[in-house]
């Protein structure tokens, strides 16, 4: 799969959704270039999830564009759109034994496995196995392992996709801290050596800061800001979307968030 | 790992199969001789005991099929076409052919098959209306939805056999279930229709297998959700009826064979699908058997002898799997 060299992998132009009447996103422009780390960020029920769904074409927008490179993402066949784009699920995961190789390996359907992997598709599975530190679990019924672990086995589904645009709805929840920053660290490197795009619902200031670009900020549907996270990640912006006051220390350009506790009204 | 369990599993079941064929044929009334048989004993055999066996192989295979089908479909271990109402849907169908004398329009059908079949897309678009909210279905919504269909869809049976008094006789028979009438005729229904429906679920495995993942993340994988659920849905009930048509209302197959072969070879739908069409066959061959022997000369139903076995596995289930299972 051949990504254009110049020009955006995903670009959204004036971007409105609505789930009947209720106008759920409003007018969202921004633009992601290959190899960027993205942080979405907003306060539960901001529109977070729709807007992924809505850039991975499962929702069609009101109005507006989705472009992926290049291209309106509904003019993509869907298992071509899959081999571009990996979305993992803030689902709940389901009750059924497959063993951890079997499901991480349903990251190979776009890719045209059916009955019996071919030695790309095992490969690709083996990888992201390795990546998520994972390869141990292989043999292991998906049932019987704990919370952080299922999150690790299903974001190796979405990386054994291997797609240059991949889409993460709180990949760091259900995982300790040396998980977070290893799940972080992963997808950070995947977008330096493979020149992929990720964009991640991430909910700590403090990961955000550490690992991603660039954040857009969303508030009931509406950008806030789009930005280096430097810049647009500050006492404002966070007073504005999430009402709580936080101090910002910068240290060789890396911004640190300090809260205070509130008092309830 | 898996591929050893996988072969091996195959290797028992198929020496299961060659034993339940064999206990099948050699068992009933009348004592066979193996060696120099004669044209009465013969006839038993070929006319009799074979197309018996045929028929209690496909509609085994074909419900427990439809049931592995309706709990990877929801993603709810619980359910299968007894539970939901569809079989309900597909006895009411048959009734009505029974006593209003419908027939089929089309030559492969017969009235009461073709009928069972209209009544369980009738109980499945129930059950799909009832048991979703807002596009999504959950699991607890939809066992409720189906238990209340299928209780109103047995009600209409009854009022059906209360107001039918000259044809009582053939829907108490028909609903006793079984395969005590079977001959070549239901044996050829069941084994041209039901692996058809077999065909097509293997077919679509590895799009199923997507779909455990939930709808969202089989969509972003490329799978027309929409299409393949909906394929399911109507061959599981397609299944179902055929069964039903067949054998009257035979429970828990469909609910019991699916979950012993994941804990055998595990829920990959790819090998699951044909392990547990052979599985079902299998298993319904031997309680028909049983069915046969325990009370000789008469028979039990062949529901009872597999509900015996299905309830309490059933409830073992439900207390065991509580937490797990989101109910």
């Amino acid at each position: 799969m051949n990504v254009m060299a110049n020009g955006p992998i995903l670009e959204t132009q004036d971007v409105s959704f609505a789930y009947g009447r209720a106008l759920v996103l409003r007018s969202i422009s921004f633009a992601i270039q290959p190899g960027e780390f993205v942080a979405l960020m907003g306060p539960n029920g901001s529109g977070k999830t729709t807007l992924l769904k809505t850039l991975l074409g499962i929702l069609r927008p009101l109005k507006g564009e989705v472009l992926i490179d290049g291209r309106p993402v509904d003019s993509y066949a869907p298992k071509q759109r899959a081999r571009l784009i990996g979305y993992a699920t803030q689902e709940p995961a389901f009750n059924f034994p497959l063993t951890v190789a079997e499901l991480v390996s349903l990251g190979r359907y776009p890719h045209g496995m059916r009955l019996k992997p071919a030695l790309q598709d095992e490969a690709a599975v083996e990888e992201a196995l390795r990546l998520t530190e994972s390869t141990s679990l292989g043999d292991r019924k998906f049932t019987t392992l704990s919370g952080g672990e299922r999150q690790k086995v299903l974001i190796a589904r979405v990386l054994a996709q291997t797609t240059h645009l991949l889409l993460m709805d709180e990949p760091t929840s259900h995982l300790d801290l040396y998980f977070q920053l290893q799940v972080l660290e992963t997808l950070k490197r995947i977008c330096r050596e493979k020149m992929a795009s990720i964009v991640a619902v991430l909910h700590d200031l403090n990961l955000v800061s550490l690992f991603a670009d660039k954040a857009l900020l969303l508030k009931e549907g509406e950008p806030v800001a789009f930005g280096k996270v430097a810049e647009v990640v500050n006492e404002q912006s966070i007073k504005a979307i999430f009402g709580v006051d936080v101090t910002v220390k910068s240290e060789t350009g890396t911004n640190h968030y300090f809260f205070q506790r509130r008092t309830l009204p | 790992m898996r591929g050893f369990q996988v072969k091996h599993g195959w290797f028992v079941l198929f020496g299961l199969l060659a034993a339940s064929v064999c206990l099948a044929l050699s068992t009933g009334p009348v004592k066979l001789s193996l060696f120099a048989m004669s044209v009465t004993e013969r006839a038993i055999l070929f006319n009799l005991r074979l197309p018996r066996l045929l028929s209690s192989f496909f509609v085994g295979g074909g419900l427990a099929l439809a049931g592995a089908i309706f709990q990877g479909l929801f993603r709810n271990p619980l359910a299968d076409s007894y539970v939901l109402g569809i079989s309900s849907g597909a006895s009411l169908g048959a009734a009505c052919a029974i006593v209003l004398g419908f027939t089929s329009p089309l030559a492969v059908f017969t009235g009461v098959t073709f009928f069972a079949f209209l009544g369980s897309l009738l109980a499945l678009a129930l059950v799909f209306y009832f048991g979703s909210r807002y596009g999504s279905i959950s699991p607890f919504r939809l066992l409720l939805a189906g238990l209340g269909v299928g209780l109103f869809l047995s009600a209409l049976v009854a009022i059906l056999m209360v107001m039918a008094e000259e044809e009582l006789k053939a829907l108490i028979f028909f609903f006793l279930g079984g395969f005590s009438s079977s001959g070549w005729e239901t044996a050829l229904a069941t084994l041209t229709l039901i692996p058809i429906g077999a065909w097509i679920a293997y077919l679509y495995a590895p799009e199923l297998n997507v779909l455990l993942l939930g709808n969202d993340a089989a969509q972003s994988s490329g799978v027309n959700t929409v299409v393949v659920r909906a394929l399911y849905a109507v061959t599981a009930a397609f299944l179902t009826s055929v069964s039903v048509s067949v054998a009257g209302l035979i429970g828990f197959v469909g609910l019991i064979v699916p979950h012993m072969v994941r804990m055998i070879i595990g829920a990959d739908h790819r090998s699951l699908f044909p392990f547990t069409f052979f599985a079902g066959g299998t298993f319904l061959i031997l309680c028909d058997t049983i069915a046969k022997v325990v009370v000789a000369p008469s028979e039990l139903p062949v529901g009872v002898v597999t509900s015996l076995c299905g309830v309490p596995f059933f409830l073992y289930l439900l207390k065991r799997e509580k937490g797990d299972y989101g109910l």
